[in-house]
């Protein structure tokens, strides 16, 4: 079994090496991409969606398809990362470690004995002690809404400047791994628990299918914007502008959530009991 | 006579980086090496991005004073995160119980 395995991974990457001689050679004039299509794009991307950036029209208008399916594989590979690491049962660690946080002192728990409620006097430490350091802790605090706000920026800033949905996204899940880093995994758990980031992965992915199955539902094909236009109220180039930042709102949501998700899978081998 | 300015301020912002450089290099341990690395870089970046700035400012218009904003702001923030991060960087390594460097012959109490 593991024999032909190998042999049907060699013969498909051989055949993929081979066919991929045939591509046109890179920057090559005469190939039909930059005779046909990208002129097309260059001339009338303004008049189509009225978007400056024509990156952003590519990706998320013309080649609309495309960035429905990397969502869906972005949300995949979460979901990927949960069923293979995410270990539901819960067999008690040998002690726990408490902090009474009115006074300061760490108790120790052995297996069996009463376990103090998580509330204000009392915090669950890590069993790998890790020092409460001020300067890390407040830094972040500061620095992290700034991070979010840019993050904001960035995906609402992609008709104009380099940026969209997934490079905000990126942004947005960094600033609350960095949350996570600089206090720890409950802390950052009680903030967006791990029920609240699969949700969001899978509210972005539908946000994206949903535009288009609506286009579908109002008269156009499947994710052309033009359709949105009636429900919008405006014209339909200006659909289609709109219909872009809606879609890039979608991805957005399904990049933030499915990078914190895989965070807190990956830094608690799948626990999500104790971790940075 | 701006732009001279900003030239100034770029080599010498170049200089501490190249400085910093050669700290990284020819220290001797872990810890002695973060102190070009944090310091040197911070003055580096402070000094070059201020050059920047007042090149862009030159032509007094609203969007080169909005950019050279821009560009200050990226100081402010690598004047916070950047002396935080050599500092987290040291703490782990004091954690991970890495003992600083002696100077051979030279052993102070251990």
């Amino acid at each position: 079994m593991r024999l032909l395995g190998f042999i049907t991974v060699v013969l498909l990457g051989g055949l993929l090496f081979h066919l991929s001689l045939d591509f046109p050679d890179l920057g090559d004039a005469s190939s039909p991409a930059a005779t046909h299509v990208s002129p097309y794009y260059i001339e009338h991307t303004m008049e189509d969606t009225s978007v400056p950036n024509i990156v952003t029209a590519v990706l998320a208008d013309y080649r609309g398809y495309d960035t429905l399916f990397e969502t869906a594989v972005i949300f995949s590979a979460g979901l990927a990362c949960f069923f293979l690491m995410r270990i539901s049962e819960r067999t008690a660690p040998k002690a726990r470690f408490y902090r009474h946080l009115p006074t300061g002192l760490t108790l120790r728990i052995e297996k069996g004995g009463k376990i103090p409620e998580d509330t204000r006097e009392f915090e669950r430490i890590d069993s790998v002690w890790v020092p409460y350091d001020v300067i890390i802790t407040m830094t972040c605090r500061l620095v992290v809404p700034f991070i979010q706000l840019f993050a904001l920026y960035v995906i609402a800033h992609g008709h104009h400047s380099p940026g969209g949905g997934f490079q905000g996204g990126v942004i947005f899940g960094a600033a609350i791994i960095l949350y996570a880093i600089s206090n720890n995994l409950r802390r950052t758990l009680r903030r967006m628990s791990e029920r609240m980031s699969a949700l969001f992965g899978s509210v972005g992915v539908i946000i994206y299918g949903g535009t288009g199955m609506l286009c579908l539902l109002l008269g156009a094909g499947f994710l052309d914007y033009r359709g949105m236009a009636s429900l919008l109220g405006v014209d339909p180039v200006s659909a289609r502008s709109y219909s872009i930042l809606i879609v890039e709102t979608g991805v957005g949501l399904a990049v933030t959530a499915v990078m914190v998700w895989i965070y807190y899978n990956l830094s608690s081998a799948g626990k999500q009991d104790e971790g940075l | 006579m701006i732009s001279f300015l900003a030239a100034v301020l770029i080599v010498l912002g170049l200089f501490f980086f190249a400085g910093g450089s050669v700290g990284i290099l020819r220290f001797p341990d872990f810890y002695s090496r973060l102190h070009p690395a944090g310091k040197l870089d911070t003055m580096g970046l402070l000094l070059s991005l201020t050059g920047i700035a007042l090149y862009v400012v030159q032509d007094l218009t609203l969007s080169a004073i909005l950019t050279a904003l821009k560009i200050m702001l990226i100081v402010v923030f690598v004047f916070i995160t950047s002396p935080t991060a050599t500092h987290a960087i040291l703490d782990a390594g004091v954690r991970a119980g890495l003992s600083p460097w002696t100077a051979p012959g030279k052993r102070g109490r251990t």
